[in-house]
C-alpha cells in the first residue's frame, strides 16, 4: 500500500505558470476549434483549484446549470503527467454544434454524440499535447468515452473514492456567435500531480534562471 | 527605452523579459497584470514599446489597446497571446497593434520584433 | 503502396481491422482481418476509393475526422455507443445475442502526414456493447422499481401512521402521518421513548399485557388510549410487532396504527348516561346478559347492589331540578371513588343506581356496601344540602336468570326503605 504523504501544495508562482501553459494550451484548442468550426472563440482565463476527491462533484455542478442535461466525454490519458480530460456542454450548446458541424438543421442524437465526442476529442488532444510539449514529456491517448446525462450525474462520488486530492484546471470554451458553450476539466490525481509539480518547477528554472 | 510588459501571468512576464534583456539589456521596464494597470503605466510613463497580452482579468487586452491607441494613435504595441486564431490577429491589428506573436515569445522572435514590427 | 513486409506481418496478425487511406478516401492498405471479415480482399481494393466499396459512408464527416487528426498530430474517434456503422460487418454469434451487427469502435491515427495518410483500426467491441446494452437494461428495470417503490413509500409515509422503536421503546422512526396526527414534529420524536404517548390515568394493565406479549416475541392488537403534543386524548387501534435480528433475538418492534377516537366516542356515548357519565343502563343490561348467558366461571362471582336515594323527589321539590341533578352526579361520584377500578356501576334510571361487585362473597360485599352508604351519607351536595340512601344487596346464585336476581335485589331495596331507609339490606 501507498502509504508515502505526497506533497500535493502548489506554491503561487507554481500555480501562475501551470495557469499560463494551460491558457497557452486552450489557444492552441480554440485555434483547432475555430477551424473545424470556420467560427471565432473567445479566451476565457482558466482557474485551477486542488481539491479533495470528495469535493470534485461540488466544484463540477458549481460550475454549471442543474436544470439542464448534459452531454459529457471522458478522455484518459497517461504517461508522466497522466489523468483525465472531461468535456462538459449543455444539450442546447450540444445541438448548435451538431447543427452547425453536421450542417444540419435538426441533428440526430448520434450526430450530436459524435459532434461532442469530436469537439472534445480536438480539445482533449490539443491541450493536452500543447501542454505535455510546454512540459517535455509525451502521453498517450484513450477513446472517449461519452454520455448524456443530468448535471447531477456527471461525477459519482463512488467514480473517484480511490483518488485522494485532484487537481482541477477548468476553463469555458466560448463560441458566442454560434452559441456553443462548455467547460473543459482537466483532472489528475496524487503522484500525477507531484510529477506535475516537478515539471513545472523545471520550467519555472528554465525561464527564471 | 522604456518598456510596458503586461500579463496577468508572471511566468509569462518573466518570459517577455528574459528574450527582451538579451536584445535590449539596457531597456528600462515596467510591469502591468492587467488592462487598467497598464493604461494607468501608460499614461505615467509613456513607454516606447507595449507587450500586451489578450486573456486577463479586470480589463482585457483588447480593451486596453483600445484605450492605448485612444491615449497615443502612435503607441507602439505587441500583442503576445496564446490566442492563436487568425481572426484575433486581424481584430488586434485593425485595432492598432503592430503586430502580434503566439506565445511564448523566444530570441528569435524578438529580434524580428525590434527589426520589422517596430518604429523605434 | 507500403514497401516494408514487418508491420505487413504484424497488422495481419492482429485481431481487429486496419486500413490505411488518404484524404481522397483510396486505400493503400487492407489487412487479414478486413479481408475475412468483409470479404473483400487486398487485392481487390488496394488502390480503389473506399467509397466504391462503402458508399454510405457519411464521407464529409470522414474527411473532417482525417483531416482533424493529420491536423492535430493525434488520433480521432467516432462515437463507440453510436448505432451507425463504419462498415457494415455481420456477426456469427449465434447464441444469446442480440447484435446483428459487430459494434465497431473506429479510431483514426495520423499515419504519414506529408502524403495525408491516416491508419483506421477497427476493433470489435461487441460483446462489450452487448453487456453494457444489457446493464442498461437492467438499470432501468431497477430505476423503474424504485420509483415505483418511492412512490409507495411516499403513499405509505402520507397516509398510515406508523412507528419503529428499538427494542427498549426508544423511537426510531416514525411516518408524516404519524407525527401529524400526533401534532409533534418528527424530530422531537426521534429517541423519546414511546412512553410520551401514554396518559397520566391510564390504566398499566393493558401496558403490562402489551410489553409481556411483544417481549414474548408475538404480535400484539388492541386498542389504545394515547395524547397528542397538545394533550388531546386518541384512540388508536394498534398491532405492535417484533422484529427479530438473525440470532433470533428482539432486535426492533414496528407499530401500525389506526384512529379509532371517533368511533370509540360514539361508542361511548351509546353506553354512558349523559348526566353522571356512569354507564346506562342498556350497557348494564348487555354485560350482565352476557354474565348470566355465558356463566364463565370468573364473571358469576359477583354481588349485584341497587341504590335509591331517599326522598329525592323532595329535593327537587324544594330546591328545584338543576339541584336535583347537581345531587344525582354528586351521588354518582361519591359511589363511583368508593369502588374499586373493577367494579362496575351504572345509572338505572331516575334516582337509583345499579353496582356489580366483583369477585366478592356476601360478607365482603355488605362491608364495601356499607361503607359506600356511609360515604353518601357523610358527602355534602352544597354547603346546606346532603342526603342518603337506600341499598339492596345480593349474590348472584350460579344459573339464575337476570330477571331472578334484580327480582330478589329489588325486594331488598324495597325492605331499607321500609325500614327506614337509609340502610343496607341483604338478600
Amino acid at each position: 500500500m501507498n502509504k508515502k504523504i505526497l506533497n500535493l501544495k502548489f506554491t503561487e508562482d507554481q500555480i501562475d505558470a501551470l495557469r499560463e501553459f494551460m491558457n497557452v494550451s486552450i489557444g492552441a484548442a480554440t485555434a483547432s476549434l475555430a477551424n473545424l468550426l470556420d467560427a471565432f472563440g473567445t479566451m476565457h482565463i482558466p482557474e485551477i483549484e486542488i481539491c479533495n476527491s470528495s469535493e470534485l462533484a461540488g466544484k463540477i455542478e458549481s460550475t454549471i446549470d442543474l436544470k439542464s442535461m448534459y452531454y459529457t466525454t471522458k478522455q484518459l490519458f497517461t504517461g508522466k503527467f497522466g489523468g483525465e480530460c472531461m468535456f462538459v456542454i449543455s444539450e442546447d450548446s450540444a445541438k448548435n454544434l451538431g447543427r452547425h458541424l453536421y450542417n444540419v438543421t435538426i441533428p440526430s442524437g448520434d450526430e450530436i454524440k459524435d459532434a461532442v465526442m469530436e469537439l472534445s476529442n480536438i480539445l482533449t488532444s490539443t491541450i493536452v499535447s500543447r501542454l505535455t510539449q510546454e512540459l517535455n514529456v509525451q502521453v498517450q491517448f484513450f477513446v472517449p468515452s461519452s454520455q448524456f446525462i443530468d448535471a447531477n450525474s456527471i461525477i459519482h462520488d463512488e467514480d473517484v473514492v480511490e483518488y485522494s486530492k485532484i487537481i482541477i484546471i477548468s476553463t469555458i470554451l466560448d463560441f458566442q456567435d454560434q452559441q456553443i458553450k462548455g467547460n473543459i476539466y482537466i483532472l489528475t490525481k496524487d503522484e500525477a500531480i507531484e510529477s506535475l509539480k516537478i515539471l513545472i518547477d523545471k520550467k519555472i528554472e528554465e525561464i527564471y534562471g | 527605452m522604456k518598456v510596458l510588459i503586461v500579463d496577468d501571468s508572471k511566468i509569462a512576464r518573466m518570459g517577455v523579459i528574459k528574450s527582451l534583456k538579451e536584445i535590449q539589456p539596457e531597456a528600462e521596464l515596467f510591469q502591468a497584470t492587467n488592462g487598467l494597470e497598464a493604461v494607468e503605466l501608460f499614461k505615467k510613463e509613456k513607454p516606447d514599446v507595449v507587450f500586451l497580452d489578450l486573456t486577463m482579468p479586470v480589463m482585457d487586452g483588447y480593451e486596453a489597446l483600445k484605450k492605448i491607441i485612444e491615449i497615443d494613435k502612435e503607441a507602439q504595441v505587441i500583442v503576445v497571446s496564446a490566442d492563436i486564431q487568425s481572426e484575433a490577429k486581424h481584430r488586434v491589428l485593425v485595432a492598432g497593434a503592430k503586430n502580434m506573436y503566439p506565445k511564448p515569445i523566444n530570441k528569435e522572435i524578438m529580434t524580428h520584433i525590434f527589426e520589422q514590427d517596430l518604429l523605434l | 503502396m507500403i514497401e516494408i513486409k514487418y508491420p505487413d506481418v504484424l497488422l495481419d496478425s492482429l485481431e481487429n481491422g486496419h486500413m490505411i487511406l488518404d484524404d481522397n478516401f483510396i486505400v493503400s492498405y487492407w489487412n487479414r482481418w478486413l479481408a475475412i471479415n468483409t470479404q473483400i480482399s487486398k487485392d481487390e481494393i488496394i488502390g480503389k476509393k473506399l467509397d466504391t466499396f462503402y458508399p454510405d459512408i457519411n464521407y464529409k464527416v470522414l474527411y473532417r475526422k482525417i483531416i482533424t487528426a493529420l491536423t492535430i498530430g493525434t488520433p480521432t474517434f467516432y462515437d463507440a455507443d453510436s448505432n451507425a456503422k463504419f462498415i457494415t460487418i455481420n456477426r456469427n454469434k449465434v447464441t444469446t445475442s442480440s447484435l446483428k451487427l459487430m459494434q465497431q469502435q473506429v479510431t483514426i491515427s495520423p499515419y504519414i502526414a506529408y502524403e495525408n495518410k491516416v491508419m483506421i483500426s477497427i476493433y470489435d467491441i461487441s460483446e462489450l456493447f452487448e453487456a453494457k446494452l444489457m446493464i442498461k437494461k437492467e438499470i432501468k428495470k431497477v430505476h423503474k422499481l424504485n420509483n415505483k417503490l418511492e412512490a409507495e413509500k411516499e403513499i405509505i409515509d402520507k397516509n398510515i401512521m406508523l412507528m419503529r422503536t428499538s427494542a427498549d421503546g426508544t423511537i426510531i422512526d416514525i411516518s408524516t402521518f404519524f407525527s401529524q396526527f400526533f401534532e409533534f414534529d418528527k424530530k422531537d420524536f426521534l429517541g423519546k421513548n414511546v412512553s410520551i404517548f401514554k396518559l397520566a390515568d391510564e390504566s398499566d394493565a393493558i401496558y403490562k399485557e402489551l410489553w409481556k406479549t411483544i417481549r414474548d416475541k408475538k404480535s400484539w392488537s388492541g386498542e389504545l388510549k394515547y395524547k397528542t403534543f397538545n394533550g388531546k386524548e386518541k384512540w388508536v387501534q394498534s398491532r405492535v410487532m417484533p422484529i427479530l435480528d438473525s440470532d433470533g433475538e428482539l432486535f426492533e418492534f414496528s407499530a401500525v396504527y389506526h384512529d379509532i377516537t371517533n368511533e370509540k366516542l360514539l361508542a361511548e356515548l351509546y353506553i354512558t348516561d349523559p348526566l353522571t357519565k356512569l354507564y346506562n343502563r342498556v350497557h348494564f343490561d348487555e354485560i350482565i346478559s352476557f354474565i348470566v348467558e355465558h356463566q364463565r366461571k370468573s364473571d358469576i362471582d359477583f354481588a349485584l347492589v341497587i341504590v335509591d336515594i331517599d326522598h329525592f323527589k323532595s329535593i327537587n321539590d324544594t330546591y328545584g331540578h338543576q339541584v336535583g341533578d347537581e345531587a344525582l352526579v354528586s351521588v354518582a361520584k361519591t359511589l363511583k371513588n368508593s369502588l374499586r377500578e373493577n367494579d362496575l356501576i351504572a345509572r338505572w334510571g331516575g334516582e337509583e343506581f345499579v353496582i356489580m361487585l366483583k369477585n366478592v362473597t356476601l360478607n365482603e360485599a355488605k362491608a364495601i356496601v356499607e361503607k359506600v352508604r356511609a360515604n353518601v351519607e357523610k358527602n355534602r351536595i352544597t354547603d346546606s344540602i346532603s342526603v342518603t340512601a337506600s341499598f339492596g344487596l345480593t349474590k348472584y346464585i350460579k344459573g339464575e336468570s337476570a330477571k331472578e336476581i334484580f327480582k330478589r335485589v329489588d325486594s331488598a331495596l324495597y325492605e331499607a326503605k321500609r325500614g327506614g331507609r337509609n340502610r343496607v339490606v341483604v338478600k
